[in-house]
């Protein structure tokens, strides 16, 4: 990567609208890159988690106790241990992480469909201005709809498999995920772009060159709020649609009163969003040490 | 159960705003009933199985005709049920409702889970499930469920286990399909069948022009009665007379919906089910057909909601078959229904 951008017009030259003799620059942030960094972004995502899981567990216990929940149905943090790791646990797990295995499936299907379509139509916006002017009052439109009342429709079209999934989940990443990428690439540097269009280039050029850099934050900020939507996405995919996974689970193990099992399905599809929020967090902090020096 | 809503709800008060919503009904069961009269025994909630369709038609009697009034109560709520979350048994467990109508299906798994709930009568002595497919694409047999697409809705989760169970059928065989309650999926070619009332489904079926035929889950195994009046024992133990003055009401109601479908039906779409678009033509359809499940000729001769203890034994050998091992002073307790008609003989049909 670094090799690739040395080439090119540099981001953060193109920035502060200096340009700089090339190797300086680069080699400083490919130096500094993979270590530490690494090290350093991964300790300050971590790093916070383990009080945060604190609170949470505790502030679980506290509202059952507060509210005075029967524990028959409201389960509190060591009756799902027990049933995850004491009495009958290995069918107990059998159930709940080969459930969660197909939401996580699920919500990488919506996740990627949607972060595609996205940065695709944001790309297109950014080219072509009608194109924009023309559809963000339809996407909006389409965005007002309750996704619960569209799903009947979409499965209807496109069947209950990993189509509709895709598209369901998709559809929940997609519109934020939009609207901050059209907004990151458009705020690429106006002295950046005249370089380039001085230097004969054109608006692809403009678009690959200044453009993408700079929207990079965005793609990055979107794609963490995403994380935990397109978990949201695959668990009514998986309640209306595919009747799979923790999303259709969770409300079989409440017609069936295994509330231990409800409770053990919340507890993990929030680890994993809560792992998946991190790990997206790490990568975004590696890439945008190579990327840009913006965030050093 | 109500001890503890009691508790919470005196270390709660200072959240009163939001703990009072919470803890409002356990407050209810907390006071003990004492005697009858215009508004005695307060107010208590009715947790419906399902939406309020005629299903219902014997407690919009008791509530429009004032036997509840009469028998004691300033108020009974009919909670709609049918969502995700509205379970009897839940709601008994956390206070949020008095009494409920569900399942034995349902009740015996939290039962052995270790609720303290109990069965106290039965409205429907013949339990309606059943799978209902189209005329043209018949499912007659449990055999003949395999490798078809089956709508089941979340909460009849365990019926839909038990049916499969009771006839041995592998539930990787059938693809099981999440269905909310539109028959038109049916139609649209999106299922095969589905997992519903016979006295709903086929009628609706059959006003829009479509023939539709079921699979009665009572004569594949499983001889349930439903819509089953549910309490805690707690309930039982120490509201006693309220329980029989709630049940005096409910028989009261529930012989005029028998001996009127046409008002039923009317009382389901008009008032106490408007917002659902109910057809009162279909309603009384349906009215018809459940009284066969009601009006059975044990419930003609001992009284309604009453249960034989072949009946009673019949149900736990369903549920065992369900893989449910449940005994039947574990679940069933007609002990204070059978007090109820003691007392006043003249609340039987006959």
């Amino acid at each position: 990567m670094a090799g690739a951008v040395t080439k090119d017009v540099e981001q953060n030259d193109a920035v502060t609208g200096r340009v700089e003799p090339n190797g300086a620059v680069t080699g400083r942030a490919a130096a500094s890159g993979a270590g530490t960094v690494a090290w350093r972004s991964l300790l300050r995502v971590v790093g916070p988690l383990a009080p945060a899981v604190l609170i949470v567990v505790a502030g679980w216990w506290l509202f059952l106790e507060a509210f005075g929940i029967s524990p028959l149905v409201g389960k509190r943090p060591w009756q799902v241990w027990e049933y995850l790791f004491v009495d009958g646990a290995a069918a107990h797990r059998d159930a709940v992480f080969g459930a969660l295995g197909v939401t996580v499936r699920d919500a990488a299907i919506g996740f990627t469909a949607g972060m595609v379509a996205a940065m695709a139509v944001a790309v297109a916006f950014v080219l072509f201005r009608t194109v924009e002017q023309t559809f963000m009052p339809v996407a909006m439109l389409l965005r007002s709809v309750p996704l619960v009342v569209m799903t009947p429709l979409i499965t209807l079209v496109f069947g209950r498999d990993l189509a509709g999934v895709a598209v369901i989940g998709g559809i929940v990443v997609f519109f934020p995920a939009l609207v901050n990428v059209a907004f990151g690439l458009r705020s690429a540097s106006p002295q950046a772009t005249d370089l380039i269009m001085a230097y004969g280039g054109g608006r692809l050029t403009v678009l690959r060159k200044v453009a993408v850099p700079t929207a990079m934050p965005s793609v990055f900020a979107s794609a963490r709020i995403s994380v935990p939507s397109s978990i949201i996405g695959a668990l009514i995919a998986e309640w209306l649609a595919t009747g799979e996974g923790i999303g259709a689970g969770i409300l079989r193990a409440i017609g069936g009163f295994r509330y231990d099992e409800v409770w053990a399905d919340i507890v993990v599809v929030t680890a994993v969003s809560i792992v998946a929020y991190a790990v997206v967090g790490v990568v975004e902090s590696l890439v945008l040490a190579r990327f840009s020096d913006q965030r050093l | 159960m109500a001890t503890l809503d009691r508790r919470a709800f005196l270390r709660t008060t200072g959240l009163a705003g939001l703990a009072l919503g919470l803890a409002a009904c356990g407050d209810n069961s907390a006071s003990t009933g004492g005697g009858g009269g215009e508004g005695g025994l307060g107010s208590v909630k009715l947790q419906l199985s399902w939406k309020k369709n005629v299903e219902f038609a014997g407690e919009y009697f008791a509530d429009s005709k004032g036997y509840y009034k009469a028998a004691g109560f300033s108020q009974v709520e009919l909670l709609s049920g049918g969502g995700s979350g509205t379970s009897v048994e839940s709601g008994l467990a956390t206070g949020r409702c008095w009494i409920g109508l569900s399942a034995p299906t349902i009740t015996a798994p939290a039962v052995l889970q270790g609720a303290p709930l109990k069965i106290v009568g039965a409205t429907f002595q013949k339990n309606p499930f059943a799978i209902i497919s189209l005329s043209k694409n018949p499912i007659e047999d449990p055999k003949a469920l395999v490798g078809k697409k089956i709508g089941v809705q979340d909460s009849n989760e365990l019926v839909w286990n038990a049916l499969l169970k009771a006839n041995g059928i592998d539930p990787a065989s059938v693809t099981r399909v999440p269905f909310q309650s539109d028959p038109s999926m049916l139609t649209s070619g999106q299922l095969d069948g589905y997992v519903g009332f016979v006295t709903s489904g086929p009628v609706r079926l059959k006003m829009q022009g479509v023939d539709a035929t079921h699979l009665l889950f009572a004569d594949h195994g499983l001889p349930l009665v439903a819509e089953t009046f549910t309490v805690t024992q707690q309930t039982i133990d120490t509201e006693r007379d309220k329980l029989k003055a709630f049940l005096t009401a409910e028989i009261k109601g529930w012989k005029d919906a028998v001996a009127d479908p046409a008002k039923s039906a009317e009382m389901a779409a008009k008032t106490y089910g408007k917002d659902l678009n109910l057809d009162v033509a279909e309603q009384t359809e349906e009215a018809k057909m459940q009284n066969e499940l009601v009006v059975t000729p044990d419930a003609k001769a001992n009284g309604l909601f009453t249960m034989t203890s072949e009946l009673i034994e019949q149900n736990i050998a369903s549920l065992a078959k369900a893989g449910l091992n449940v005994k039947a002073e574990q679940l069933f307790d007609l002990t204070i229904l059978d007090e109820v008609y003691k007392a006043d003989p003249s609340l039987k049909l006959s």
